[in-house]
């Protein structure tokens, strides 16, 4: 390719990654300028992308509510609690998959997991609705949500664990029982800190369905738990919205998964491309 | 004490791979197990080391009967033909990984590992990981595991056949001076003949369903039990001549089936063939046919080169005489142009004579 043909799809690139970060960022800007406004400059007919004053007493009166901090603690017991589940359960069960149910009934039953996964949420969220009512924990409680949510995220960390443990090297395993190390041992020496990227990239992705999730929780929580996404509507005071109070609590809930992101991304590349190179 | 011994051993998958397998290799003794690459050499190794169960028989580590011990308990060392180096583990925690399984104290641990690894000579490359170092050093490295556990029996699977020829060689000579593999019973799994060769206090040939033949360095070489064995030891490989004995009076002849080549016996040859009936494949090796300038052997004068290589320490001629392509051995100095009329001589005693229809052995 001729240098001025790799100038200007260079150039090409930039500008439609430009008009990308645009697209991209513009949402995120509005949201910050807005959670920084007073009311009235939030209600004028004409937005201003400028603002003329800004203050933090938006800020300030998410944290001084205490309503909105309890539903980020409860957010966080119930994304948390589900996660370590999540992983637990299906770290164990993908390691089964992978290495010792052999076979079509392997395959099958792996497949079979994770067709819970394939059917529309929305279908079974009324019988869930009445199985959770029949239950003597009842529907509003932080174990009902943690039960819930292992119905999304227990197929998928099931099965991205067992892709994981089929990527590592048998050999590995083998050659620590070679060393001595029974199965299970050979396991959390050998096997588990191999896929640890992997589980770590589980993780995230677990606790980010938990943490937003809004659907179910709005339907069966509400009154003794209570998680953000459930609170964020209650700024709404009949015809008006308080928009920037709105904006500035899900700022701040945006910033733990923002957070975690970014300390584990190392092992989140690392997990999601896991297998792609054998090396 | 630690004498391995394999009884009547089975195993297949969908094929029968071991079929009633038995051998013993004694304590101090340095088995090569040699053979074409998926003939079964490394299902071998994983059944001795209990990575697979064995279908029949029994499998004997020193007197106990270990056929239904898991691996962990069967005291067995193995290098894998992968190294199967743990990539998380220095190489200091990979060598040190049958201490730490034993639950070992930390100083017991660390001077038993540097122990090996100076005599493996890796003691500077302790705190790499292994992505870090050489394919040779992953070698020194997975072989100072298995000798760092001191096992009962050090099973090693092709563990220099994927290096260089200068690294090869080295880790060769270190092979042989290794005190520790001389105190155990070791089985060594390779698919090089000269590895073999080199190695083996015994070797064990291995084809279809099991050990073709079992027996030292220069038995197997000089009086292979079957052309397959024959086949196998030797770079380049040996020559096959399909012939018929033609008997004239008291003359004993054979004549190659295709073209016209023939060779009169006489002597030793002579009374090893005179019983036999049918046709007769020789086995010729390109060492014991030489380009002739007169002498005493018998010759061959209407030869001609089709193609002759120069391999640094030997050359190879491809030589034509009546209708049959030989493989000889020759000096590299030589040259020889295609085309090139050439005299061949035969050390006709070094000849191996098989039964055409099974492959055996005529003089065995």
């Amino acid at each position: 390719m001729s240098q001025s043909n790799y100038r200007l799809i260079k150039t090409l690139l930039l500008i439609f990654l430009g008009i990308w970060l645009v697209f991209t960022l513009f949402p995120l800007y509005f949201m910050i300028i807005t959670s920084l406004k007073p009311v009235e400059e939030i209600n004028r007919m004409i937005p201003t992308f400028w603002p003329h004053t800004l203050k933090l007493s938006n800020y300030a009166g998410i944290f001084a509510d205490p309503g909105s901090l309890k539903s980020l603690a409860d957010s966080v017991i119930v994304s948390v609690a589900n996660t370590a589940l999540s992983l637990l359960l299906g770290t164990l069960a993908g390691y089964a998959l992978a290495r010792w149910i052999r076979g079509a009934a392997g395959e099958n039953l792996a497949f079979w997991i994770l067709s819970n996964r394939m059917f529309p949420p929305v279908a079974v969220i009324i019988p869930m609705f009445f199985l959770f009512d029949s239950m003597p924990w009842g529907t509003d409680s932080y174990f009902s949500l943690i039960v819930l949510y292992l119905v999304f995220n227990l197929p998928l960390a099931t099965w991205l664990m067992m892709v994981f443990f089929r990527d590592a090297p048998r050999e590995l395993e083998e050659a620590a029982y070679l060393d001595g190390f029974t199965p299970l041992r050979a396991f959390f020496r050998v096997t588990l800190p191999l896929v640890f990227p992997g589980m770590i990239s589980v993780a995230m992705l677990c606790w980010i369905f938990a943490w937003n999730e809004y659907l179910f929780a709005n339907l069966l929580t509400g009154t003794t738990v209570k998680t953000f996404p459930v609170h964020i509507p209650t700024f709404t005071l009949g015809s008006q919205s308080l928009w920037n109070l709105i904006m500035a609590f899900s700022l701040v809930a945006m910033l733990p998964p923002v957070i975690l992101f970014v300390i584990l991304r190392r092992y989140m590349v690392r997990g999601l491309s896991l297998g792609v190179v054998k090396g | 004490m630690a004498r391995l011994e394999l009884q009547h051993v089975c195993k297949g998958y969908d094929r029968p791979i071991l079929d009633r397998l038995s051998l013993t290799v004694e304590e101090g003794e340095f088995f090569v197990i040699v053979g074409p690459s998926g003939i079964g050499k490394t299902t071998l190794l994983r059944c001795i080391a209990g990575l697979e169960v064995v279908d029949a028989g029994r499998v004997i580590f020193g007197g106990r009967d270990v056929t239904r011990v898991p691996p962990y308990r069967r005291n067995a060392a193995m290098t894998f033909e992968s190294y199967a180096l743990y990539p998380h583990m220095t190489v200091f925690e990979n060598i040190a990984s049958p201490l730490r399984a034993r639950r070992m104290d930390e100083a017991s641990v660390r001077k038993a590992v540097l122990e090996v690894a100076r005599l493996l000579r890796i003691e500077q490359l302790l705190d790499r990981r292994p992505h870090e170092v050489s394919g040779g050093q992953k070698q020194r490295t997975a072989l100072g595991r298995t000798l760092v556990a001191k096992p009962d029996v050090y099973l090693l699977d092709e563990p220099i056949s994927h290096l260089d020829a200068k690294i090869r060689h080295e880790l060769r000579r270190q092979f042989h001076t290794l005190q520790e593999l001389r105190r155990v019973a070791t089985v060594y799994v390779t698919h090089d003949y000269a590895e073999a060769l080199s190695l083996g206090d015994r070797i064990g040939v291995m084809g279809d369903g099991g050990l073709v033949q079992v027996g030292s360095s220069r038995e197997i070489f000089e009086r292979p039990n079957s052309i397959f064995v024959a086949r196998h030891l030797g770079q380049p490989s040996i020559n096959e001549v399909p012939c018929r004995l033609s008997r004239d009076g008291g003359a004993l002849t054979l004549r190659s089936l295709e073209g016209s080549l023939s060779f009169a016996m006489n002597g030793s040859q002579r009374t090893i063939l005179e019983k036999v009936r049918g046709d007769v494949l020789v086995g010729i090796r390109p060492q014991h046919i030489h380009v002739a300038n007169g002498g005493s052997t018998s010759q061959i004068d209407n030869a001609r080169v089709e193609a002759f290589e120069a391999l640094g320490a030997t050359g190879v001629l491809i030589a034509e005489t009546g209708g049959v392509s030989l493989t000889v051995l020759t000096s590299p100095e030589e040259n020889f142009e295609p085309g090139q009329p050439v005299r061949l001589g035969f050390d006709v005693e070094q000849f191996l004579y098989f039964d055409a229809v099974h492959g055996r052995n005529l003089r065995a």
